[in-house]
């Protein structure tokens, strides 16, 4: 179980990666951490000439802070978020769901903007940034571009990104300091990908609900009508959880396509745990 | 048939003395492996070696119309017609009626599963033999695949190897009158249960390396396998290279559980090659390959049913069994031999008199079925106690007391079942007795009725109870028609001048400890401290001939054989003590390196430099030197029945279908303990893995026969937070039959476990109406379950 | 193509393919066999090592990416005194059999201890979740770090009390 042969290089700064990746004929790959990128390699399941490294460049792995929202580079790794080496955004969520990817040792070199590149639904990042709102910012050949995080993910392994931009940084908007969340994942081997993600942030000093569904589909589901019962929910009653069912139905038949029965209890349940969780019920 | 050999002075242990059998050694092995220094097949460094990739059929059942080499291959790839005069391998049993096939090392006209090697490729890294692999072009004519079990019944499915049908062997054990049982009986309960195909998973794959050795003209074999001496045996059948002329080297191996318990192809078709060679050439295989081509497990599908009586005393039972045995039947075991070993033990530790019994073996386009821990036994066992749980469930009585009523009795011992096995020892109901206590029944009882009902989580409490037939004896491997009989194992046990002992043995050691034990059974009879002897095994050039490890059978069978030849030996070492101390030999005792009479003792090195280095002091017509070889078999054909019983608590949460172990507890006895540690960490280790079989593993094929689970993504194996610590209660019966009262127990952690815990789990959704009855249980499954019950109660 | 780092304290160079691992350079050229290969796409942890004192999978490591990095096996633990607690731990509980997981989940084993001090067992499980042991089913590998972990915290105690 051996790589077919390719190049390597290894981008010193930004621009050094856009130029690789300038020449489409060349067919170069970014690799950030390599954490999924090289078991695909290895298993001859995706084939590169030539891979380009940007894992060393010093403007990716920055991480800032501002009044109202953290930026991450896209080279950060899970396990500096897991350790609090990045500042947090969101009232612990973002340490949270980092300690929650795979395995440690996949942690401390697998990167969030390598996962959000990857926009595999069942990936944490995906889910948790879309709830989040986050937006991403890919720089190309004509300059920097912002994605707002409901049009970044479109399937999986493909994102709004073009084949000449990389993914560089990652804004994350800062939640109120009294706002909650809950993160309710279903794996069946520990730190394998989620059956099911339900990630819940309750904002009630902005008046804000987010609620998204992920790994059930090719893309995260924003679940817009669970968000809206939720807005503004002081506590969990069971008044509550029967709005929610009924939102979730809703916001479930507008999923890509239908959900098997057994799907359906299994999402219905991510997501109420997730909202029982930021309503303080665990 | 052969003389039993296992002499009664080799009786059971009264009380244990350290470093002796029944002490809680620890491992002389660990060292090494703690170090990082365990040498595994993949890390043996021979100069010149080029590595090997298999090229593998991607295609489930075709014809090869051509193979298009790619330019360069001249030397580098070889195909069936490249590797000499060498016979397909041809695993059949001698019993009438078993089809047999042929399985070529490298498939040349037709390939029936995907992952079968058609090529060998050479690199001088895998990564090189990989590309060249993937130039090779194959025209394939494909054909139609048969894939499960029921298409594979089909008679109007296409036949694989010419045969009317796909079936290739049909056993009807039993006896007793199952028709005046299901007369008599008050309570008849069928139902039918599957056990889905698993990979075997050793964490180090398979492996073979191979060359010519000039000097000593012989061909050198190294393989990852349990079974060095017969591995050797039929190669020299196969490739015409003899005996003699052939070593086979079982280096570190990295777990084994019974898939490297078969000759397998990739052994027959680079031995040959190496013959050919004039340098080393090495295959290590990937996981990709092992989870899709390597032989796989299970794949059960049985009907049961039992007739009982009011009170759930079962007085017959009717079963049939059929095994998907995919496309090939492996050397020795034969594609037959789980549908024979489910049909032939599905009475379980209970005293049936009435059985009817059909076990078919069906063929299919998939990897072959080997051995995996447990065999046929876990599928029996999980059959079986789910039933009896219905029948409790039907008669209204607890479960576990239903397994009491049922269970053959200790006075019944020995005790022939109504299939012709002898079970030698034991108190069958007391390890009911005992794990139910252990678990707590009526404090589980009453948290359920706490808990269950009151949110999404739902308590259940299961047990299972088996009897596992282990160290088989000559009749049993005669009763299932091998062409190689096993019965016996061999031990040369030797002392070096310096008085050090050297134990070399034809089992092969890869985690069950035996560089421990084995030198603990030498402890008892020789008083060397068991650090300081040493073992070695899995080498054909090191040892006499024997079978290797596996069937739960080394620490009996080797075991009894270092006992037998220590036990002489000892005789041989006290005489020439008896000389040097101017004693009587019988008034010798050997403790702590020394031989000891009375106040006098004399160091074992004295005695070794007497019967090595000076003859002149040796007792008059004594032999110099000091080393012993025999061989030992059980006293009873069928050999010794270690036994248990499982109990397990789970959570089942109904709102995402996961099932959490809360409590495991097994009471089990397996004879007498030659190292309880050791002991203790197979039962563990059995648990794992079946709590893999019950909730995690599944080996799934879509219809064109493409295997779905390639990668750890896809097959599912416990980490450390799937499997609780077991709780153990060891009861201890020694066998009559073998050395010491040992009875083999290396399988039934894993034989038990998927019965417990499904039982659990319908223990704690049966009030919802759900019933499971196929592994493993998944999330999709229980939840599809769950809502099946639902729509049907909203009916 | 040219790669320069250090490997157990030995500065060392290797020409290698692109495509070859830090897995297969370590344990070819530099026989450091500890590192086991058990699946190659990341999930068993067999071939766990350091790079820049953190674990890391070195299957799905590229070798060439690793320019300037400080990369430990098991062998370059050999005098660490927390890895001989371990060891002597994983012994006498009893936590391996083949020993084919063995130097992953000692790795990952003196990497918990170090970052996480003393775990309830529930996070010790969770923490030693990628790697798979097929033979033991945890139980003697949990006892194991749970006992170095205790030995581990009364060393750093005492030896803070002693500071003090």
């Amino acid at each position: 179980m051996k790589p077919m042969p390719f190049d390597y290089a290894r981008a010193k700064d930004v621009p050094d990666a856009l130029a690789a990746l300038a020449d489409a004929d060349a067919g170069a790959r970014v690799m950030a951490g390599g954490q999924s990128l090289v078991p695909m390699l290895n298993l001859r399941l995706a084939t590169f000439p030539r891979v380009v490294d940007i894992s060393k460049i010093a403007e990716l792995r920055e991480r800032s802070e501002s009044a109202d929202a953290v930026t991450l580079g896209a080279c950060v790794t899970h396990g500096e978020i897991e350790d609090g080496e990045a500042p947090e955004p969101a009232a612990g969520l973002m340490r949270h769901v980092a300690a929650g990817i795979a395995y440690r040792a996949v942690r401390n070199r697998g990167t969030i903007g390598g996962s959000a590149s990857l926009a595999d639904a069942s990936a944490d990042w995906v889910t948790t940034l879309l709830a989040l709102g986050a937006r991403f910012i890919g720089r190309g050949p004509d300059g920097e571009r912002e994605i707002a995080a409901p049009d970044m993910f479109l399937g999986p392994y493909f994102t709004a990104m073009t084949d000449q931009e990389l993914l560089v940084r990652i804004v994350v908007p800062k939640t109120s300091r009294d706002a909650t969340w809950g993160y309710y994942k279903v794996t069946r081997r520990s730190g394998e990908y989620g059956l099911s993600i339900g990630a819940v942030i309750l904002d009630p000093a902005r008046e804000h609900a987010s609620v998204v569904l992920g790994a059930a589909s090719r893309t995260p589901l924003a679940c817009t009508a669970a968000a809206a019962a939720l807005r503004g929910a002081p506590r969990w009653t069971e008044a509550l959880e029967t709005a929610l069912r009924t939102a979730i139905a809703e916001d479930l038949a507008r999923a890509e396509r239908p959900f098997e029965p057994h799907e359906a209890i299994m999402v219905e349940t991510t997501i109420l745990r997730a909202a029982a969780q930021a309503l303080g019920v665990s | 048939m052969a003389a039993p050999s296992a002499p009664p002075a080799l009786a059971a242990i009264e009380a244990p003395r350290p470093g002796c059998i029944g002490d809680r050694v620890l491992r002389n092995e660990d060292a090494r492996f703690l170090a990082g220094h365990g040498e595994y097949l993949a890390d043996l460094d021979i100069p010149g070696t080029r590595e090997i990739a298999f090229l593998r059929s991607p295609v489930a059942h075709a014809r090869i119309r051509s193979i298009d080499m790619p330019p360069g291959a001249e030397g580098r790839v070889f195909l069936l017609k490249d590797l000499g005069d060498i016979h397909p391998v041809r695993a059949v049993l001698t019993t009438p009626g078993f089809r047999g096939s042929d399985y070529p090392a490298l498939a040349a006209d037709t390939v029936r599963f995907v992952g079968e090697p058609i090529a060998i490729c050479l690199g001088a890294t895998r990564a090189a033999a990989e590309d060249l692999a993937q130039e090779i072009v194959v025209d394939f004519d494909e054909l139609p695949p048969v894939v499960e079990i029921e298409q594979a019944l089909d008679p109007a499915s296409p036949s694989l190897h010419g045969w009317p049908d796909n079936i290739c062997f049909v056993s009807t054990p039993g006896g007793g009158e199952v028709d005046a049982a299901a007369k008599a009986a008050a309570v008849t309960v069928t139902r039918e249960f599957r056990m889905a195909r698993q990979c075997v998973v050793s964490l180090e794959g398979r492996g073979v390396l191979a060359y010519w050795d000039r000097r000593l003209q012989e061909l050198v074999v190294y393989s990852s396998t349990q079974q060095p001496h017969v591995i050797r045996t039929v190669l020299a059948k196969l490739i015409g290279v003899p005996e003699h002329q052939l070593r086979v080297v079982a280096p570190d191996v990295g777990g084994g559980f019974g898939v490297k318990n078969n000759l397998q192809q990739e052994e027959v078709a680079i031995a040959a090659l190496a013959r050919r060679l004039k340098f080393p050439i090495r295959w290590v295989e990937d996981r990709r390959e092992h989870l899709i081509a390597s032989p796989q497990a299970r794949e059960h599908r049985v009907r049961l049913t039992a007739h009982a009586d009011a009170r759930g005393k079962i007085l017959g039972l009717e079963a049939e069994a059929v095994v998907n045995a995919g496309a090939y039947s492996i050397w020795p075991w034969s594609a037959a031999m789980e549908a024979n070993m489910v049909a032939g033990i599905l009475t379980g530790p209970y005293a049936i008199d009435a059985y009817k019994g059909r076990g078919v073996t069906v063929v299919s386009n998939k990897a072959p079925l080997g051995p995996y821990r447990g065999v046929g036994r876990p599928s029996a066992c999980f059959t079986l106690e789910r039933l009896v749980d219905e029948i409790a469930a039907k008669v209204g009585r607890e479960p576990h007391e239903l397994r009491i009523d049922n269970m053959v009795r200790p006075e019944q011992m020995p005790y022939r079942t109504v299939t012709g096995k002898l079970f030698d020892s034991g108190d069958y109901a007391e390890s009911v007795r005992q794990v139910a206590a252990m678990i707590d029944v009526p404090a589980v009882r009453a948290r359920q009725a706490r808990q269950n009902g009151t949110g999404p989580r739902r308590i259940g409490l299961g047990f299972a109870s088996y009897t596992e037939q282990t160290a088989h004896g000559t009749d049993e491997w005669i009763a299932r028609g091998l062409t190689e009989v096993f019965g016996y194992e061999t031990a040369t046990v030797r002392f070096t001048p310096d008085g050090k002992l050297i134990i070399e043995a034809a089992i092969q050691n890869h985690g069950q400890g035996l560089e421990t034990t084995l030198a603990q059974v030498a402890a008892q009879e020789l008083g060397v401290d068991p650090a300081d002897v040493v073992v070695r095994h899995g080498d054909t050039a090191v040892s006499p001939y024997g079978m290797g490890t596996f069937a739960s059978r080394s620490m009996v069978m080797a075991g009894g054989a270092v006992g037998r030849a220590s036990r002489q030996l000892g005789e041989k070492v006290k005489r020439i003590a008896a000389h040097l101390l101017q004693v009587k030999p019988a008034d010798v005792t050997l403790a702590n390196n020394c031989a000891v009479a009375g106040a006098r003792s004399v160091p074992l090195k004295s005695v070794t430099d007497a019967a090595f280095l000076h003859p002149e002091n040796l007792p008059a017509g004594e032999d110099p030197c000091l080393d012993e070889t025999t061989t030992f078999q059980p006293l009873s054909g069928t050999g010794a029945f270690a036994y248990a019983t499982h109990a397990v608590v789970v959570e089942v949460d109904t709102g995402t279908g996961l099932v959490e172990i809360l409590d495991y507890a097994v009471a089990h006895d397996c004879g007498t303990m030659v190292n309880p540690m050791i002991v203790e960490g197979q039962v563990q280790g059995g648990v794992a893995q079946g709590i893999g079989n019950a909730l995690l593993e599944e080996s799934p094929y879509d219809s064109g026969g493409q295997p779905l689970a390639s990668t750890f993504a896809d097959y599912l194996v416990p980490g450390a937070p799937e499997v609780p610590t077991v709780r153990i209660a060891h009861l201890e019966t020694p066998s009559p039959f073998t050395a010491y009262g040992i009875k083999g127990m290396g399988e039934g952690g894993a034989i038990a476990a998927p019965a417990a815990i499904l039982n659990a789990v319908n223990d704690a959704l049966r009030p919802l109406g759900v019933e499971l009855n196929e592994t493993p249980i998944t999330p999709k499954r229980i939840l599809t379950a769950l809502h099946d019950a639902r729509t049907e109660r909203a009916r | 193509m040219k790669v320069s780092f250090t490997l157990n304290g030995d500065p060392i160079t290797a020409d290698v393919e692109p495509r070859t691992s830090l897995a297969d350079l370590v344990r070819g050229e530099h026989r450091c066999t500890s590192v086991h290969l058990g699946c190659e796409h990341g999930v068993c942890g067999a071939c766990t090592v350091l790079i820049d004192g953190k674990i890391a999978r070195s299957c799905i490591t590229l070798a060439v990416s690793l320019d300037g990095a400080m990369v430990t096996t098991l062998e370059g633990l050999a005098d660490d005194a927390l890895m001989a607690r371990l060891r002597e731990a994983f012994r006498t509980h009893h936590g391996l059999q083949c020993g084919y997981c063995t130097p992953g989940m000692l790795i990952t084993a003196h990497d918990l201890i170090r970052r996480k001090g003393a775990l309830a067992e529930a996070e010790l499980r969770q923490g030693l979740a990628g790697n798979i042991c097929r033979c033991t089913g945890y139980a003697g590998i949990v006892a194991a770090v749970a006992a170095a972990m205790d030995e581990h915290e009364t060393t750093k105690s005492a030896a803070s009390i002693a500071a003090e």
